[in-house]
Formats: structure tokens, sequence, C-alpha cells
């Protein structure tokens, strides 16, 4: 051992002891009884109806990049139900530990959370949210719309999308287990340096935060890497630059900030290992380490990050507003002259994230400027937002109400934002719950982006609309409890109220703490009607169910494949003679797909390679943590032997025959449903064929 | 026409100019306050004004992050809120159902998208001089503000940094310790400090990053082991503050306060007298002693006369040297278990 470890290690369990379960803690357990609520019903039910080969066969295996894409959603949507459980114990939390007179319950000294416990609860909510929540489904959302916006078959490389699909959920798996095994960070989900160093954090969280977010970061790298390429090399015909739907002009910008961002991350977090794993002093305070290291290094990749988060949203709400307004976007060129800037202005600006480190003005005066140039292209943004309103014809569906919520939200994020860039108004809110309300109205303006894209583009994936009725009371719930929560957390920033604290020292702060839990409680019932949402829409799927084009004022070529989308996408690769292909289909008539001729599709076979390859990143993870050196060496050893094994396999594919494509594509046209039910096969199993 | 534009420009100075005036005034009246909407809501909720600290500072710096505040906030609505109000009666007026006028074409207008960029680029270039401003008005290390107060508008004047109070911050895990290098005296987990002279800082930390804070006095400045920060605040008139730590460092974070008291010049001299005769000292030993991790539950109090010169220092090299001081487990991971374990490691634990 090259460091020194408080507590017992064995050779065989590394630092993985029986007591390491928290079954003593009734909120851990609490939790633990809540996830076997949701886990058993689901397991019962695929194994009542024999549906495991089917989810292995179709999901598991499948390199489909629509299934992916609902995947990374699924995946998403847990961990946002997650974070947010987090979110109400935090706020619980401060409202029950208000003041030196409140009370403790459980094992606490205020409240009912003990110091470490809280901790590890804001840390996961950050993590969660923002790398395992926000990110994840809308990297979902860019996986199954943009190569059916640029007409293709399917991503440039299949096979590395499932590869990051599974690195991500890995990722997911360990922030879930640390849950029930062990603990996770304390140190807030930027990973506070030198808090992270050993000294400190001597147990296992810093660890599990630290890998969890090293897998899904070369997840998230492979995946901008694969969605590039497929923007740059697989469009359509006569899909000129000028020609691409925005939101996969959104996507690209995206993308790029991801492939040059991340393995900055990556980097980081390699070094912290070092410190903690080797002993090196990259980021401690002596020794000549430098911790500020550390923090540039992780917010060269955090700043970029929050464009990574907000920039697909505002995709979406780009190809929402003009469905719904009847209108195309207003300012087409100027958008994507403002999202490319943004996205380069994203790498200029890290700094103010530590203001108040103690640097001279100099240095805070031109992070300063270069923070306030990006409001002028989201401005921008807003502006043709706005205009695109203009003289439209506004039909208010739920994707669209999202969308307008988002508009609202950014104004107020906007004017926040804007206070907070300038040094020496950040100097008396930079850590305060200020700061937290305005990054909190910054992501739910992504949060409502992502609800806007789930309403508008479900009918198309799954072929039936979202019930508008219960969508509705979820988004009316949704709204009134972000006006609740963060109207009090930003007055309580101005009460000098600060982030992260386990016991609040002022109990004036008390009604306002009411009213933010009265704006939780408003959250919940939200939760209620989005569940009750995807119920009903399911019981009445048949009568929900809907043509290719279900919102008939839709633009951009998604809307021309058949719903629900076959795996092939389109029978024909679209010839494309303008900007929003579909429209200028429909307004000329020619809305008609059925072509004179066929032709053979080739596609992949699935493969489960791509899902051993995450349960072994999981293993590698899970050993490191805990320093089981074997787990974690033979996990890094099959990694390497698969991916070399799979390299000299001979798979040659699938070919769907033009006669089949033909046949597929008429039944659909008659009846509106896929009567042929045709999928690649899997091509380990061919082996034994 | 040329006139007329001098004119309205002139006017806008003056009314920014009154502006400040103003401010200072109602800032001394606080009524103001309360009827701003913010206000009026938190005093529904049954704030009374003085909790909304921001608001009501109590020094030169805090005043100037608030007149910052207030100019950034009225130059951001002029243009957010006619794009609100904008957007609020397009979707009024363009709705489906009311059969308004519809003009698909309407998709791209030269002169809109160039007052679209410019709009905005005004805004950022007015705020870019203010934010100039600011960052020497409240420069950490040696603040204009406060020196002698002049208009926004005029160029940043020289620091005030006539005959400063010196005053040594040392976070440990999780304490403060005040060190008074000139009077040899040091005072934990609770600042004095006299009114009406300027106070420098010197700020290090022994482990982890804390957030030196108190919202109605001073900005936050960033305490680092290893390194020495430092910030400059004056205290407008004698009264007790709430400073706290505002950056997370670990279990017992939450409970990093020191209640600062401001005292009025004789008083604070009185003070230091009296504590020059205390007879606990303070040397690097007992430092190191103090210095373990401790949640100061009970904000224990203690001074100490002689201190040890040059004490901040030795902390800084110390910890430039690797000196660190461990958090055993008990106090993170099997905090919930070894319950009993900790108390000695709480001061003022009321079951202890």
């Amino acid at each position: 051992m090259l460091v020194h470890l408080q507590g017992a290690w064995t050779p065989w369990l590394g630092r993985l002891t029986l007591s390491q379960i928290p079954y003593n803690s009734p909120i851990v357990l609490g939790a633990f009884v809540f996830a076997l609520l949701m886990a058993v019903p689901i397991v019962a039910l695929f194994t009542y109806y024999r549906r495991w080969g089917y989810l292995i066969r179709e999901w598991i295996t499948t390199l489909d990049h629509k299934k992916i894409g609902v995947m990374y959603i699924i995946i998403g949507l847990v961990m946002l139900l997650r974070g947010f459980i987090d979110g109400v114990m935090i706020r619980t939390q401060q409202l029950l530990a208000d003041g030196p007179r409140s009370a403790a319950h459980l094992q606490a000294v205020h409240g009912y959370l003990p110091p470490f416990h809280f901790d590890q609860i804001y840390s996961s909510h950050g993590t969660i949210m923002i790398i395992f929540a926000v990110t994840v489904v809308l990297t979902g959302f860019q996986n199954i719309i943009v190569p059916l916006q640029i007409g293709a078959r399917d991503m440039a490389f299949p096979y590395l999308n499932a590869v990051s699909l599974w690195l991500t959920a890995a990722g997911a798996a360990l922030v879930m287990i640390s849950l029930f095994v062990g603990d996770f960070s304390h140190a807030g989900w930027v990973g506070i340096i030198p808090l992270t160093e050993l000294p400190y954090s001597p147990g296992v969280g810093v660890d599990y935060w630290d890998w969890a977010l090293q897998l899904s970061s070369l997840g998230t790298t492979l995946g901008a890497l694969n969605l590039i390429t497929t923007i740059v090399m697989m469009r359509a015909p006569g899909m000129r630059w000028f020609r691409m739907p925005f939101f996969t002009w959104a996507t690209l910008s995206t993308q790029t900030i991801g492939l040059t961002a991340f393995p900055v991350l990556g980097v980081a977090l390699a070094l912290l290992s070092c410190d903690r794993y080797l002993g090196t002093h990259f980021y401690t305070a002596g020794l000549g380490g430098n911790l500020m290291l550390y923090t540039d290094l992780f917010w060269i990749w955090g700043h970029p990050e929050v464009y990574f988060i907000i920039l697909p949203a505002w995709g979406i709400m780009s190809e929402v507003i003009p469905t719904f307004s009847e209108k195309a976007l207003f300012g087409y060129t100027v958008m994507v002259a403002a999202t490319l800037s943004i996205a380069g202005l994203s790498w200029a600006v890290w700094l103010h994230h530590f203001f108040t480190m103690g640097a001279g003005p100099g240095v805070n005066l031109v992070f300063s400027v270069s923070t306030m140039l990006v409001g002028i292209p989201t401005g921008v943004k807003v502006f043709n937002w706005s205009l695109t309103l203009y003289r439209g014809r506004l039909r208010f569906e739920t994707p669209m109400l999202w969308a307008i919520g988002a508009l609202f939200l950014l104004l107020v994020g906007g004017l926040t934002g804007m206070m907070l860039a300038i040094p020496a108004i950040n100097y008396t809110v930079h850590n305060s719950v200020f700061v937290v309300a305005h990054f909190h109205t910054m992501f739910l303006v992504s949060v409502f982006g992502i609800f806007a894209g789930l309403m508008y583009w479900f009918p198309k994936v799954f072929g039936f609309r979202l019930d508008e009725h219960s969508g509705r009371r979820f988004f009316t719930f949704f709204s009134l409890g972000t006006v609740f929560v963060f109207a009090a957390m930003y007055i309580l920033g101005l009460m000098g109220m600060t982030r992260r604290l386990d016991y609040l020292y002022d109990p004036h702060w008390q009604p306002l703490l009411i009213i933010q839990e009265f704006g939780i409680f408003l959250y919940c019932v939200s939760v209620f009607y989005f569940c009750k949402m995807i119920y009903v829409s399911i019981r009445d799927r048949a009568k929900e169910a809907h043509g290719q084009d279900v919102w008939q004022t839709s633009r951009t070529l998604e809307w021309m494949t058949q719903t629900p989308v076959p795996f092939y996408n389109f029978a024909v690769i679209p010839v494309v003679h303008g900007r929003d292909a579909w429209a200028m289909r429909r307004d000329s008539g020619l809305t008609a797909t059925s072509p004179d001729q066929y032709e053979d599709i080739h596609l992949p076979n699935n493969t489960i390679v791509p899902a051993l390859l995450g349960g072994l990143a999981f293993g590698f993870g899970f050993g490191m943590v805990w320093r089981i050196w074997w787990l974690a060496g033979f996990s890094l050893l099959g990694i390497i032997g698969l991916v070399i094994l799979r390299s000299f396999a001979d798979d040659k594919g699938f070919t769907l025959k033009a006669a089949m494509v033909r046949r597929m594509e008429r039944n659909h046209e008659d009846t509106g449903i896929m009567t042929d039910h045709i999928s690649p096969p899997v091509a380990e199993l061919m082996l034994f064929q | 026409m040329r006139a007329d534009i001098i004119a309205a420009v002139n006017q806008g100075i003056i009314a920014i100019v009154q502006l400040r005036h103003r401010a200072d005034f109602m800032r001394r009246r606080c009524g103001w306050l309360r009827l701003s909407p913010l206000a009026l809501l938190a005093s529904l909720s049954g704030c009374s004004g003085h909790q909304l600290r921001l608001l009501h500072p109590d020094g030169p710096i805090a005043a100037t992050s608030l007149r910052l505040s207030v100019i950034d906030v009225l130059i951001m609505l002029c243009i957010i809120l006619p794009t609100g109000i904008f957007v609020a009666i397009s979707l009024w007026r363009f709705r489906a159902a009311r059969k308004a006028r519809y003009d698909p074409g309407f998709t791209h207008s030269v002169r809109l998208e160039v007052l679209m960029w410019g709009v905005p680029f005004a805004a950022v270039a007015t705020l870019a001089y203010f934010s100039w401003r600011g960052v020497f008005l409240v420069n950490p290390y040696a603040p204009t503000a406060l020196g002698q107060r002049k208009s926004l508008l005029a160029m940043p004047d020289r620091p005030g940094k006539a005959n400063p109070l010196v005053i040594d911050v040392v976070a440990t895990d999780w304490q403060w310790l005040f060190i008074y290098p000139d009077q040899h005296i040091a005072i934990l987990n609770a600042l004095r400090l006299p009114a009406g002279r300027n106070i420098e800082f010197r700020l290090t930390a022994t482990d982890v990053v804390n957030d030196f804070y108190i919202p109605q006095l001073i900005g936050m400045i960033d305490v680092m082991p290893g390194m020495r920060t430092k910030d400059m605040m004056r205290a407008d008139r004698p009264g007790v503050w709430q400073g706290f730590s505002a950056d997370i460092s670990g279990a017992g974070f939450s409970w990093m306060q020191f209640p600062t008291r401001v005292m009025t010049q004789a008083g604070f001299a009185a003070w230091v007298a009296k504590t020059q005769a205390v007879p606990t000292h303070l040397d690097y030993a007992r430092f190191r002693s103090m210095a373990r991790p401790t949640i100061d539950l009970g904000n224990v109090t203690q001074v100490f006369s002689a201190v040890q010169p040059h004490l901040f220092s030795r902390i800084v090299h110390a910890a430039m040297n690797g000196v660190t001081y461990t958090t055993p487990m008990f106090l993170t991971e099997h905090m919930r278990r070894d319950l009993a374990r900790r108390v000695p490691y709480l001061s003022g634990y009321p079951h202890s």
C-alpha cells in the first residue's frame, strides 16, 4: 500500500466488510425497501410474461440508435427521480434544522440527518442531477433524433454507441450501489479540493464519486465522437450544412464541447486518483501540490459541461416552438451563429466559478467580461424565439407549454446570471443559496426542455401520444413548485443563507423554508401526475395511436418516417431539397413516402459485447473503490481481452431484402402498425447455431 | 438633434448619480425596502427587513456590492422586462383560436437581427464598465471603496489603506482563530473589531478550503491551506453580526461560525488591554493541539494573550511542508455508528 488507510484491508475483500452495509440506518433501510418495491414488480412481470429473452435479444444487445436512446432516457429518468428524492431530503433537513432550538431526530444533532450523511445527500443530488440525469436524458434525445433528422439509417458507429450507453450505465450503477454498500462522497458534486484528499475523506465515498464520473465521462466522450461523425458524414443527399434542422446544429455544438471538455475531467480525476491511491501530491496543499490546479481543471470541464446541458435543451425549444407556432424558426442563420458562439465562449469563462479565490482585479475582470459576452448570443436566441411566436398560429399543447416555461425561466436565469458575472456582486453571493437558485433556474430551463422533448417526440418513438390531461397537470404543478422553491431560495440568498448547511443558525429563515417545502410538495404532486400520465397513456395507447406526423405542423425529417420508427429508419434514404424538409414536402403535397423501388438494407447484427464491457467496467470501478485489486485487475484484463476478441469477429452484419422492406412498409401503411416484427439477430447467438 | 442626445445622456448620468445618493439615503432610512415586492414577500412570510442582510450593508464594501447589484438589475430589466412583456403579449395575441394575423413568411429581418445583437451588446458594454469599476472598488487586496467616496462614474481612486488594523485569520477543521499580531492576542471562534477603522485580514487554513464571510460587512474570500489571501473592510457602526464559513469543509462546517462584535474604538482598546492580561498564552504547540478536528457545536470562544510572534507564517509554512490534521473516520464515514466516541471531538456538545 502506498498510502495510509484508516480501517481494515484484506486481500480478498479489500476494504469491504459486512459493517459497511448501513443496515442500522433507518433512512438507508427505507431507501432499500423503496428500491425493492420498485424492482420486484418489474422483475416479477418480466419473469411471469417470460420476457427476459426478449429483453436481451431486443434491448440489451441492440445497436439500434433509437433503442439505445430510449434506454439512455429511462436511465436518466430513474436517476432524475433518485436525485429528486435527494433534493426533498436536503430541503427537509434544512427546514428541521433551522435555529439553535431545532429538535434532533434519529442520530442527528439538529434535524434528522447527521452532517456526514447530509453531505453525502447533497453531493449525490448534484452528481446525479447533472451527470446522470440531465446529461443522460439529453444524450438519449440526441441519439434518437439526430440520425432521423439528417436522414441516416443509424449512427456512424452503432457498436461504439452501445459501448457509450453501457459505460454510462456502469457509472450510474456505481452511484446507486453506493447507497447500500459503503458511502458516497461528502465533498459536493464538484469534489471540493483538498477535502477529497485521503486525509480528509478517509472512506470510499470520494472513490465512488471519482470512478462513477470517470466511467460516465468516458462514455460521454465516445458518444460525442460518434454524434459528431454522424452529423458530418451521414447526412442524406442534399442535406447541406445550412439545411440541417436546428436541433442537429445544437447537437453538433454540444458534442464538440463534449469531445473537447470531457477528457479534461478524465485527467483531473485521474490525477486525484493518483493522490488517493498512489500517494502523489498533485492537489495537496503541501509538498509541492497545488490545489488550485484541480479547481482550474475541474471548471475547465465544468463550465463547458453547463452548455453541454443547456444547448440541446435550447435545440429542443427551437424545434417545439416553430412546430406549435406553425412557422419556421425566426433567424435560423443567426441562431446557428449564436449557438456556435456560445459553444466557443463556453471555454473562456471557467474562472467565474471561483472569483473569490483571491485573484487580482485584472484576472477577475477578464473573466467577468467574457462571462457577460455569453449573454449576447443568449439574448439573440431569446429574441429569435419570441419573434418566432410573433404572427404565428400558436397551439398550446403540452410540449409548447414546457418550451414557453423554459423561455420565461431563461429570462430570470439571465437576470441573475448577469449579476453573478460581476465580481463585486459575486463576492457577496458566491457560495450563497442565491447562486444555487440561479443555477437551478438554468438547469430547470434544461429540464423544461427535456419534458418538452419528451412530450414532443414520444409519439414518434412509441406510436401513441402521451395523455394530454395529466400532462397539463404535470406541467402546472411542476411550474408552481419551481416558483415556490426557487423564489424563496433567491430571497434566502439575499438573507445571507449559504450552501450545503446541515444546520442553519438563523431561525428567521423558517418561513421561507416552509414556503420551499410547500414547493417541494407541489413537485411531489407533479411526480404523481407524471406517473399517471405514463400509466394512462400506455393504457389508452390504442386510442391515442397516431400516424407518422402527430402534430401536423412539424417541420423536420424525423416526422417523415413511419411511426413507430422501423429499425432501419427510412425505407429509402430521402433526398433533401431545402431547410425544414418535411414542412416543404407537406406544403407541396409530397408526403407520400412509398417509393417506386425498394433496395436491400444493410445493418449491423446485435451484440452482447457492449453490455459485457459495461459489466466489466462496473466490476473494475467497484474493485477500485474498495481496493479489491484482483477484481479490478481481472475486470480490466477482461475489458482489454474482449475488445481484442471482438476485433477479430467475422460479423458481416444483417441484410434486409428489398422485398421484405416493401412488405413491411406497405403493411405499415395499410394497417398503421408494424405487423412483421423483425430485428437483427444477436451475433454471438449465431456462433452457436 | 445632437444637443438633444447630449442632454439625454446628461440626464441619464444625473439620474444614476441621484440614484446612488437616494440609495444611500434610503439605506439609512431602511423604509423603502418594505415597499419593494421582494421585501413585501419577505415581510408577508414574517421576516423583518433587516433579515435581508445583503440589502442592509453596514460597511463600505458590502454597500458597494449592493449599489452595483441595483445598477445591474436596473440595466438588465431594461431588456428583460420588455422581452417578457413582448413574449406574453405574443402568446395572447397569436393564439390559434384568436385568428390574428398569421404570417408564416416572417422568419427573417436584417433590421431586427442587427437590433437583437446590438441591444445586448450595448447592455454588456455598459455592465462591463461597472464590472471594471467594481473589481477595483472591492478588490480584496486594496479596495478603493474604503478611500474617499467618489461618484461611481469617476475613475478608480487610490486605495484607502491608512493605518489598517491587521488581523490574521486561521481556519482549522472546524474552528476559526483570529490573531491580532500587533496586539499579541488571539480569540477563538469570535471576532472583535473597532468601528470606523480599516481592517486588513490575512487568511490561511490548516487543512481544507473555507470561505470567510460576514454578509453585512465583507464579501466572501477563500481561505486556503498553504496559501495566504487578503481582504479589507471597515464597519460603519458598533453592533454584532454573524460571520461564518461559506464553503463546505467537512462534518463541522455548519457550526463554523464566529459572532463578529464591532465595538467603539475606546471599547476595542479596553478589550485589547483586558485580553492582554489573560493568563492563557498561545504558542505553536498549543495551536497544534487546538487545530485537531473539532466540531464547534456550542460556539465555545476563548481568548489568548502573548501569542507567539509570526505564528501565522509558521502555520502557512507548516501546511506547505505537508503538515495535515487527518480527519478520523468516526467523524466521517462512521459518524452514525460511533456517536459516543465522537463526543471528545465536540466542543459544547449538549450531552457531554
